[in-house]
Formats: C-alpha cells, sequence, structure tokens
C-alpha cells in the first residue's frame, strides 16, 4: 500500500504536462485547449478501473446473455443459437426447480431468521460496559471468517459422528438426527449454518442504528405511560427502519448466491440435489457438465430474480423509512 | 423486553449464556487445534492441557506444501487486489462524485448493476476472457478479475465520501496552481482515509476468503489460495479433526490479525455507510 502511494504520490508531485500547458493558459482557456488535460484526466481516473470492470464484469454478463440462447459447449462444438429452448427446458426441468425451491427455503430462513436474532441480540447487547463489548466481538468474528472455515467447523459438528450427536448419545438420545445425512433435514442445517454466519452482521448493524436513537425520545415516551412493548413500537422500531433495509437485503443477496456451504459440506446432496442450489447447479452445469449454454440461461433466471427481489424489497423497505 | 430495573441481573446473565451457546463451535476449534489428535472426540470440549503444537507442526511441515504455497499466493493475491482497488476506485469514485456529465451519470448506474451480480452467473465467460488474454490459471488473471468484480463496491464507498469533502478546498488547490492529478493525491486521497481503510478491511477479508473465484480460475494444478486449500485439505485429512482445525486456524489467523489492526476504521465505516445508505 504505502510503496505505491509513495511511488504514485512522487509522480503527481512533479506537475504533468498537460496540467502545465492549462496552467499556463491560465484565464480563458479555449475549448481546444481544455479538452487536452481533460481527456488526459479521464484517461488517469476513469479508464484503468472501468476497463476492468468492463472485462470481467460487462462483458461476461452480455456473454452469459447470450449463451443463454445458445446450445454452447466447449467440447461438443459447434455453438448454435437455439432461441427459447433453454428457457422453456428450465420451466420444467426438475432439478432446476428443486435448485431454485432450495435456494427460497434457504433464502427465506436465513433472511427472518438473522433479522430476528440480530435485532433480539443487538438489544440485549446494547450496552457500553467490557462485557457486552467483548460479547460484540464474539458475535462478529464469524462475518471475518471464510465460509470454507465456517463450513467445515460446522460439519465437524453437525455429522453423524460428530461432535453434536457424541453428545447427544452421551445424554441418552439413541438415534440423535442425520443433521447432513437426512434429506428432510440437511437444507435446514445449511440455513442454520448461513444464519449463524450472518448473524454477527446483523447485530453490528442494528447495534449502531439502536445507538443512533434519542434518549430523549425514549424518556418522553416513557413520561406519556408507553410500556416498554409500547416503547419499542412506537420509537425503537420505526427508528432502526434503515438498519432493516440494510440487513434485509444484504441477507436477501447472501441467500441467492449460497454457494460454498453446499459444495464443501454436502455437495448438493444427501441424496440427488436435496440441498442444491441455484448457485450451485448453474457452477455444476457449466463446469462438470459443460452445458455452459444450459447453465448461463439459468444463471440469467438467477440473476433476474435476486435483482427483481432485492430491487423490490429495497423499494418497499425504503417507503417505509420515508414516511415514518 | 426485560425491564432494566427489576431484573438488573438478568441482562449480563442471558447475554453471556446466548454468547456461549454462539460462541460454542468456535471454542471448539480453538481448543482442539492445540490437543493431541487421539484426545478429541473422547473430549471434544476439554481444554487442551497440556497444550500440544503438534497439529500445526504438522500443517506447517506437510510435503505438497499445500499451507506454505497457498498462504504465498494469498497474501500475494488479496495484496496487490486491495492495493490497486483502493487507488482505482478511489481515483474512480472522486471523478463521478465530480462530474456532472451525462455519460458519468450513465457509467455510474452501470457499475452500481455490477454490485447485484453474483460470481457464479458471470464465472464461465470470465474464464473464456482470461484464457484469450493467456491469463487462465494465473495470479495475475485472479488479481485482474478481483479488481473487476469489486471496483463498483469500491467506487461507491468511496463516493459517499468524497461529497464530504468541501470542493472549496479542491478549488482552492487549483487556484494555487496544482493540477488535477496533485490535488487529488495531496488534498482529496489524505482526506479520504476512512474510506480507504473501510475499502482495504471490507475487500481484503472478502478476497482472502473466497472460495469458488480462486477454485475455478486457478485449477486443480496451478497452486491454490490457503481458504482453497482448507477445502483440499479435509478431502485428505478425512476425520483428522486435529489437522484440519490446525489448517483452518493458521488459514484464519493473517486476514483475522489484519481486521483487528483495522478494526476501529472498520466498524466507523460500517456504520457511516449505515447512515448515508
Amino acid at each position: 500500500m504505502t510503496d505505491i502511494e509513495h511511488r504514485v504520490r512522487a509522480r503527481a508531485a512533479t506537475p504533468p504536462p498537460r496540467g502545465g500547458a492549462r496552467a499556463a493558459g491560465r484565464g480563458r482557456p479555449s475549448r481546444r485547449a481544455r479538452l487536452g488535460p481533460k481527456l488526459g484526466r479521464l484517461a488517469l481516473f476513469v479508464l484503468p478501473g472501468l476497463l476492468a470492470y468492463v472485462l470481467f464484469v460487462l462483458i461476461p454478463i452480455v456473454m452469459t446473455a447470450y449463451y443463454g440462447f445458445t446450445n454452447r459447449n466447449p467440447f461438443n462444438p459447434p455453438t448454435r443459437w437455439v432461441g427459447l429452448r433453454n428457457y422453456t427446458e428450465l420451466a420444467t426441468d426438475p432439478e432446476f426447480l428443486q435448485s431454485l425451491g432450495n435456494t427460497l427455503v434457504i433464502t427465506v430462513i436465513v433472511t427472518l431468521l438473522a433479522n430476528a436474532g440480530g435485532l433480539l441480540i443487538a438489544m440485549l447487547l446494547d450496552r457500553a460496559t467490557a462485557l457486552y463489548l467483548t460479547l460484540r466481538g464474539m458475535f462478529f468474528t464469524p462475518v471475518v471468517l471464510s465460509s470454507v472455515v465456517i463450513s467445515v467447523i460446522w460439519q465437524a459438528v453437525l455429522r453423524d459422528d460428530g461432535l453434536l450427536n457424541s453428545a447427544l448419545r452421551g445424554l441418552g438420545v439413541e438415534r440423535p438426527p442425520g443433521w447432513l445425512s437426512d434429506p428432510g433435514i440437511a437444507l435446514y442445517s445449511i440455513a442454520w449454518i448461513i444464519t449463524w454466519q450472518m448473524l454477527g452482521f446483523c447485530v453490528v448493524v442494528y447495534l449502531a442504528a439502536l445507538q443512533g436513537v434519542p434518549r430523549e425520545l425514549q424518556e418522553a415516551a416513557a413520561i406519556d405511560g408507553c410500556g416498554p412493548m409500547a416503547r419499542f413500537r412506537n420509537v425503537t422500531w420505526p427508528m432502526i427502519a434503515p438498519a432493516l433495509t440494510i440487513n434485509t437485503v444484504m441477507l436477501l443477496i447472501t441467500g441467492f448466491k449460497a454457494y460454498d456451504q453446499i459444495q464443501v459440506i454436502t455437495n448438493g446432496g444427501p441424496g440427488t440435489g436435496t440441498t442444491a442450489t441455484m448457485a450451485f447447479h448453474v457452477v455444476q452445469t457449466a463446469f462438470n457438465g459443460n452445458h455452459v449454454g444450459y447453465s448461463s440461461a439459468m444463471a440469467m433466471v438467477m440473476l433476474l430474480l435476486v435483482a427483481s427481489v432485492s430491487v423490490a424489497v429495497l423499494r418497499t423497505l425504503q417507503r417505509r423509512e420515508v414516511t415514518r | 423486553m426485560i425491564d432494566a430495573r427489576t431484573h438488573a441481573w438478568l441482562r449480563p446473565l442471558v447475554a453471556v449464556f446466548v454468547g456461549a451457546v454462539f460462541f460454542l463451535p468456535l471454542y471448539l476449534v480453538l481448543v482442539n487445534v492445540f490437543k493431541p489428535g487421539a484426545d478429541i472426540v473422547p473430549h471434544p470440549a476439554a481444554l487442551p492441557l497440556p497444550p500440544t503444537l503438534d497439529n500445526i507442526s504438522a500443517v506447517l511441515s506437510r510435503p505438497d506444501h499445500l499451507f506454505t504455497y497457498g498462504l504465498i499466493n494469498s497474501v500475494a493475491v488479496t495484496a496487490l487486489s486491495i492495493t490497486v482497488l483502493t487507488v482505482l476506485s478511489a481515483m474512480l469514485g472522486h471523478y463521478l462524485a465530480r462530474s456532472r456529465h451525462v455519460l458519468a451519470k450513465i457509467t455510474l448506474v452501470t457499475l452500481l448493476c455490477g454490485l447485484m451480480i453474483p460470481a457464479p452467473v458471470i464465472l464461465a465467460p470470465i474464464t473464456i476472457v482470461l484464457k484469450s488474454l493467456g491469463l487462465m490459471t494465473t495470479l495475475q488473471g485472479l488479481v485482474l478479475v478481483n479488481v473487476g468484480y469489486y471496483v463498483p463496491f469500491g467506487v461507491l464507498l468511496f463516493m459517499g465520501f468524497v461529497r464530504s469533502v468541501p470542493l472549496e478546498l479542491e478549488e482552492a488547490a487549483e487556484l494555487d496552481g496544482a493540477g488535477k492529478m496533485r490535488v487529488f493525491w495531496q488534498v482529496v486521497f489524505p482526506l479520504l482515509r476512512p474510506a480507504s481503510a473501510s475499502v482495504l478491511i471490507f475487500l481484503g477479508v472478502w478476497i482472502w476468503n473466497d472460495f469458488l473465484t480462486p477454485l475455478i480460475i486457478l485449477g486443480p494444478d496451478s497452486g491454490t489460495t490457503v481458504t482453497v486449500g482448507v477445502y483440499r485439505a479435509i478431502g485428505q485429512y478425512q476425520s483428522d479433526f486435529g489437522s484440519v482445525f490446525a489448517f483452518m486456524f493458521l488459514a484464519t489467523l493473517p486476514i483475522l490479525l489484519f481486521y483487528l489492526v483495522l478494526q476501529k476504521n472498520f466498524v466507523k465505516g460500517l456504520t457511516g455507510g449505515a447512515v448515508k445508505g
């Protein structure tokens, strides 16, 4: 960091020739004379960052959109235009519909649980003594960890011979649940793991919002005869609306793109695709099946879903903030 | 809600209990890193007395150097990516915040759209672009992809802060004869320090912890990052919890320290963004 900063500063310290030309022609430079430095500045300030974005986000998204209408498979050329065939196939593809359903289940559970839990814990920890500051740090730790690390930790806890079931057997439970091996449970275990991972983020955002609620408002409401419940509903809850917006959008996006936990822990199983999410299905189809055309159509559905749901939720929640 | 006066003892009790339950999985990892492998399954929650460094030295002395090579790759990719990202997104964010040109508005909207694109959606075409540039399975390729993918986030964060820098400061420096570059690096950029800290730490943590993108881009043969190394290691160690936990502990330690050092700025940056929306 500092090294590059110094080098850039050193270069900036020697006046650039074009800037110098401009300084010389002070007063009212002609349009042509002004265009030079303007273009130079554009090239320096805008182009490098924009170029990387165009190369690795904009062009790829256009390619994904295009491939969605083709049968592209790098190991089975030639690539042909197939119109909407991929999309009509998706509408009746049981594997895809299952991954869509799994993604929605995970997203709904994570959004509701992490929001509710985050708010409750934030209210519990809304004190400034050392004990509560330490606890805040503990809740925030998973946010800094890789989801791969978190997945391995929870796998060690939840697998059939894992730490939780050993403990349960020790307590006399003869047949503890197969948290990751029972097709009816595994999806909820994954949702729980993502919730645990995101909880600290919500706690921190809610704590920041709670600290912005003026004490006088709480006291005024108390004097007017409001109990704790009424104070929360009428003072705190409307005041922390922006935090709800941030957390909900963040959790929605996290839920929709869930991938790492599935790849590391279940690989889509147990059984066929019981925990496969859309992101997992897209990557499997593209890189293991090499059906890039079909997976691109899937990816476009996923993108449109994430974008429309997050924008709709953002709009709705922000309207609530304005009219409070 | 809990009435503060009558149940003053209840809050710390509940808080500690909830915190302990929440933290239990991390506690299990921490104690078992320093415990002999044979003791882990029979006594998972016991304190490691006396502590042993066997698990850690086993990871460090792996014959395939999975950890050490991964660590070098991770440090190189993360440090390069976040340095370039901070510089480029600060300049781009400053330009876009100050320009009133319609093209700047269009550029901004295009960039913000990129914030919503999950990586799996564009990963297959990214590999095609990288192959055509001859950068597939290289660290440089991974750095460039990181820069392109995270530049919208950096721009968004910097733009919010640029608006808090008075335009008069820049005009004063320009009147004194400083060029645009000099104004930016000597006047504006130092004032953006909180934003730079937030960008460095957010992106540092995200890029260090990233799994899918390095897994695909670096491929199976040309080495991995340390995070992908954790994934590779669990396949080999099977149920040797001690080695797996030690690998994860070592893989997490650098980024955790990085985070702790910049933490004060980080939380400030987080809430700063929260208020500005």
